[in-house]
């Protein structure tokens, strides 16, 4: 029997891995739907595939980085449709929300309430949370607020960087999409409301974990925890983590735990012991004399 | 030079050092998490600093354009 939904029009919106498979998925279902299937690049990834899917199965690829722009293009859409939010920064409009033919869904990367706003993953390292997890909800006029549709938890491992849990993330948030797409299309997932804390915490892009500032004479697994917490690799996410040495303001340039047979003498380099006998292995160089390392 | 990055290559993405074409991020061979490792390693490695602007599909193509970026950060 052929699946059947009321949607006209897929739109998938956002980069990154997330997006990639979602928007492969929302292809290999199209035939089955009948509905329509564009793809909009918000924000440019320097490594994103979604471009190359959208070649292969001429999928129409619209980059429109403009804010306003790409509000006045999601305004014209006339059609029943359904907008997927797979990793996507940008903020619908309530106007756009409210539409009656319009159905926003958005992939949040923690397990809502907890952590809306930007940057989640960081924050649930930084806080020491052994677990997190995604969200996929209704989008509302509110941030982060809507019905939730499905959940997906993982561990937060004792050495992960947030590179790699929000890598975890993404496969999570991919499967759980799968799972719930037919659902969806059919308007017919169970959903539940979210309970929200008094005292609510929206997490802002410019918030910054210790206020971006290591105090080397800090536990060694705190500094630890707080430089995983902002590791998204070449992500320029947050600006470098800064500290104090020898009263010259140094930036961390990278971070290893490394075991102690293997510390070498060298400049830039501060060796801190460990509570399980490793060492942790920081990499700086003054601020005053970049142009080249200390 | 050239053994050490193809044990870090290796030692995250196998299939990398078999891949003859000239796109491994289009070709599914390598993903950009999978870069986020090798990068590190590499600075580690080699004590050299890797700039964001050279994190691009381009420079990660294939190992023969890896190798070649660290060749020339380490000239710099």
């Amino acid at each position: 029997m052929a699946s059947t939904t009321l949607f006209r029009k897929v739109v998938v919106l956002g980069y990154g891995k997330v997006t990639g498979e979602v928007l492969q998925y929302v292809y290999d279902r199209q035939a089955e739907y009948g509905y329509e299937l564009v793809f909009i690049e918000h924000e440019v990834h320097a490594l994103s595939v979604t471009e190359k899917i959208c070649r292969d199965n001429g999928i129409p690829f619209h980059r429109i980085p403009d804010k306003k722009e790409l509000a006045r293009f999601l305004d014209q859409i006339g059609e029943k449709a359904l907008l997927v939010s797979a990793s996507n920064n940008f903020l619908f409009p309530a106007s756009l929300v409210e539409k009656a033919h319009i159905t926003i869904i958005n992939f949040h990367n923690a397990l809502l309430p907890a952590y809306p706003g930007r940057n989640a993953p960081t924050w649930a390292i930084y806080k020491g949370e052994e677990r997190t997890g995604i969200t996929w909800h209704y989008v509302t006029a509110g941030v982060d607020e809507g019905n939730i549709i499905v959940q997906k938890e993982c561990r937060i491992t004792e050495d992960m960087k947030a590179y790699e849990l929000t890598q975890c993330l993404m496969d999570l948030a991919a499967e759980a999409f799968r799972e719930s797409f037919a659902d969806i299309l059919a308007e017919c997932a169970r959903t539940r409301e979210q309970e929200f804390d008094q005292g609510r915490h929206m997490y802002r892009s410019s918030e910054v974990p210790a206020d971006g500032r290591l105090d080397l004479a800090d536990r060694p697994e705190r500094i630890y925890r707080i430089l995983r917490s902002v590791d998204y690799g070449k992500n320029a996410i947050f600006p470098p983590m800064w500290t104090v040495i020898d009263g010259r303001e140094a930036e961390i340039l990278r971070y290893r735990k490394i075991s102690e047979d293997k510390c070498k003498e060298g400049e830039g380099l501060v060796y801190l012991p460990l509570d399980n006998g490793e060492v942790l292995k920081i990499k700086y160089r003054y601020m005053d004399d970049k142009t080249g390392l200390t | 030079m050239e053994e050490k990055i193809l044990e870090i290559l290796e030692e995250h993405c196998e299939e990398a050092l078999e891949y003859e074409g000239d796109n491994m991020m289009e070709d599914g061979v390598i993903d950009s998490f999978t870069v986020i490792n090798v990068v590190s390693d590499l600075e580690e490695e080699f004590d050299i600093e890797i700039d964001a602007k050279y994190v691009v599909a381009e420079n990660f193509r294939n190992k023969e354009a890896i190798i070649a970026l660290v060749q020339k950060l380490m000239e710099e």
